[in-house]
């Protein structure tokens, strides 16, 4: 989950990473009143988004007054960055800068570990940065030290580790003109499933598709909450702007199928996918909510032979679904794996007493195909 | 022959009184696996499946100084600990199934498998089978006779669904596996694809491997590499997933764990790649069977 930059700077400053003096306005808060309390006259007001390129998109503006500000917030909360909802608004002071630097430490899938970034040039995408010009360290999480002579290497070691981030980036780290570090921005993404371990993190909803989250999302990402989060998920649910309802299993699958869904010509109104053998109920509740979203005009319900996932299980929860939904739109089922036989006798038993229009295909017909099946049942 | 698991294999389970566990025992057991005894902590002195549970693994190794291998089926909050302790007694290959590790665990004890040569295969591997010889975990469920026959074609995948899947399209065609490896779809993996790549090209039964990969990473360009530089050289046919993916904003995951949207990462780029040096892109995944089929 990607933090916005208020929130990293919070954390930034628990390490002992100085941060300009700054405040957080949200959206019908007065600004004008927060930049009087901050008590310093030259700021800079930022858009927080999750995701960046804030400066060439007008995200970040500089201001010299109370009125000043207000407007600027105002406009900001209005103007969406790439699509990025503005969850806030962060006011504070403007340095006196001397040199923009660049550091971060993220996960490297070839070394398995994590490695610094560090580059006497800061300020813009690190992508944009000449190779020669940008130092790489290896780490190993075991490690308590670095031992590196970079500003802030230790500091953003320990919040790295401590924190259960998959990436932590400072770009710029100013030096200021008097000499002092300052972490300018704060890029920070945590690992949702050390979860357990940070009673703390109760940060609040957000979503990368530039938009708050649907209640849907929210609803879904529920199901999955709670002690049992790792034994069978049905947490996920993306809302897209198609008509095509998602029920896939498998996360390898959900990703060839999107593929072939998209391929055969249809649009997906949700990318969804349980897996690891959830229990009835779960499935009944993420089903519930798939197909509540208004306009839907068919319904894919495709995995892969499963290992262990039971298939009488989870179709029971979809069958529960059914049966209170009563689709009208057309219905295409591929499965199979354990229990094939007892889920697709369910699934027949509730087309019968629901008159669904439904077909449903075993591992002898290929998934691929049976989108394409699903695309001549909703052309009729 | 065969890769990872031969007729001397002898498996210990972490967590065998568990639910998942107890299954996976099952499984193996049935499909001729040699499960010798589970470790659970404070469990020990109990039996599942006729085979005796012990308190931690140095006990175990008293009675079963042979194990080869640990298959790992605790929660992810006591994964690390396990996988560890495994390490610390010398297990040569530890699959570990469990899901939603934290990444930071992951790193710590991959880093102190590397150390002393000992090969983890996941976390999130559902495990691998070589067809007639053995199963590690639960590949290929009940359905293990109908999906899996000994054969030349090696079969790996970033998902537990899908080798199961390609798995049966191959043998639907008629064709049979040497082995099928589920490589697990976290952001950091034990065992890569370019590691059982190297296995694959020594091995004799294998004539050919199919890979079911996914956008994100940058596992698919070590095999680009390893074939530039000739270290494999056999047939080779590749799927990558997530192509709609760039309907998403960088930075967001659409799939497993490791399937993050990013610059450089897409399943375009990746086939694209792949393709440059020779292997077979497939556009869908059963495609594949179609690719590989002239090499079997």
């Amino acid at each position: 989950m990607n933090l916005y930059e208020f929130e990293g700077k919070q954390l930034f400053e628990k390490y002992g990473i100085a941060v300009p003096r700054g405040c957080v306005v949200r959206r019908g808060d007065d600004a004008a009143h927060a930049y009087q309390e901050l008590d310093v006259k030259d700021v800079v007001v930022k858009s927080q988004v999750l995701s960046g390129k804030r400066g060439k998109n007008n995200g970040i503006k500089f201001c010299s007054s109370a009125d000043e500000v207000a407007r600027v917030a105002a406009e900001l909360f209005d103007s969406p960055i790439r699509g990025q909802y503005v969850a806030a608004v962060r006011i504070e002071e403007k340095l006196e800068i001397a040199k923009e630097h660049y550091v971060s430490i993220i996960y490297d899938t070839r070394t398995k570990q994590p490695v610094l970034v560090y580059s006497a040039r800061g300020g813009m995408d690190i992508e944009d940065v000449p190779e020669s010009e940008i130092q790489k360290y290896a780490l190993d999480v075991r490690q308590e030290k670095i031992g590196l002579d970079i500003p802030y290497a230790e500091e953003l070691w320990r919040c790295f580790l401590q924190e259960d981030a998959r990436l932590v980036e400072i770009n710029p780290l100013v030096q200021t003109v008097d000499g002092r570090y300052v972490a300018a921005d704060a890029k920070i993404a945590i690992d949702e499933d050390a979860g357990f371990r940070h009673k703390e993190w109760t940060f609040e909803p957000r979503t990368l598709m530039g938009r708050l989250p649907t209640e849907r999302e929210e609803m879904v990402k529920a199901i999955d909450a709670g002690e049992a989060y790792y034994r069978g998920t049905a947490g996920k649910y993306i809302e897209m702007d198609g008509d095509i309802a998602i029920l896939f299993s498998g996360g390898g699958a959900s990703i060839a199928n999107m593929d072939a869904l998209i391929k055969a010509g249809l649009k997906p109104a949700n990318y969804t996918e349980y897996s690891g053998n959830p229990p009835r109920e779960k499935v009944h509740a993420l089903a519930k909510i798939v197909l509540s979203k208004p306009g839907l005009k068919g319904l894919w319900i495709c995995g892969g032979v499963a290992n262990f996932t039971n298939i009488e299980e989870t179709f029971h929860g979809i069958v529960d679904a059914l049966d209170e939904i009563k689709p009208t739109y057309p219905i295409v089922v591929r499965r199979a794996g354990p229990y094939e036989a007892e889920g697709m006798e369910l699934m027949r038993a509730c087309a019968e007493r629901n008159n669904l229009r439904i077909k449903l295909f075993g591992k002898e017909e290929s998934m691929s195909d049976t989108a394409r099946v699903l695309v001549e049942m909703v052309k009729n | 022959m065969s890769i990872l698991i031969d007729h001397n294999t002898k498996v210990l389970i972490q967590g065998m009184t568990g639910k998942e566990g107890a299954k996976a025992a099952t499984a193996m057991l049935e499909y001729g696996t040699k499960v010798v005894c589970g470790v659970t902590p404070g469990k020990g002195g109990q039996e599942v499946e006729g085979k005796p549970i012990f308190n931690s693994l140095k006990e175990a190794f008293v009675r079963f100084p042979d194990i080869t291998t640990s298959a790992i089926y605790v929660p992810p909050f006591a994964a690390k600990a396990a996988v560890l302790e495994a390490i610390e007694n010398n297990i040569p290959t530890i699959n570990v199934i469990v899901e939603r590790i934290p990444i930071r665990d992951t790193a710590y004890f991959l880093a102190a498998a590397r150390e002393k040569n000992i090969r983890v295969i996941g976390p999130s591997s559902l495990g691998y089978i070589a067809p007639g010889i053995g199963r590690i975990g639960v590949v290929g469920g009940p359905l293990v006779q109908e999906i899996f026959q000994p054969g030349s074609i090696g079969v790996i995948s970033r998902s537990g669904g899908m080798t199961n899947e390609l798995s049966w399209q191959i043998r639907k065609a008629g064709m049979g596996q040497s082995a099928a490896v589920h490589v697990g779809g976290d952001l950091l993996m034990g065992t890569t694809y370019g590691d059982l790549l190297k296995l694959f090209q020594e091995d004799a039964q294998t004539k050919a491997v199919v890979i079911f990969g996914e956008h994100g990473g940058w596992y698919e360009f070590e095999v680009v590499e390893m074939i530039k530089n000739k270290q494999f050289t056999k047939p080779l046919a590749v799927y990558v997933g997530g192509k709609f993916a760039h309907l998403f904003p960088e930075g967001m995951t659409v799939g497993h764990a490791g399937a993050i949207v990013g610059r450089g990462q897409s399943a375009e780029e990746k086939s694209r790649t792949l393709a440059d040096v020779g292997v077979m892109v497939a556009e869908r995944y059963e495609d594949l069977v179609t690719l590989i089929q002239p090499f079997a």
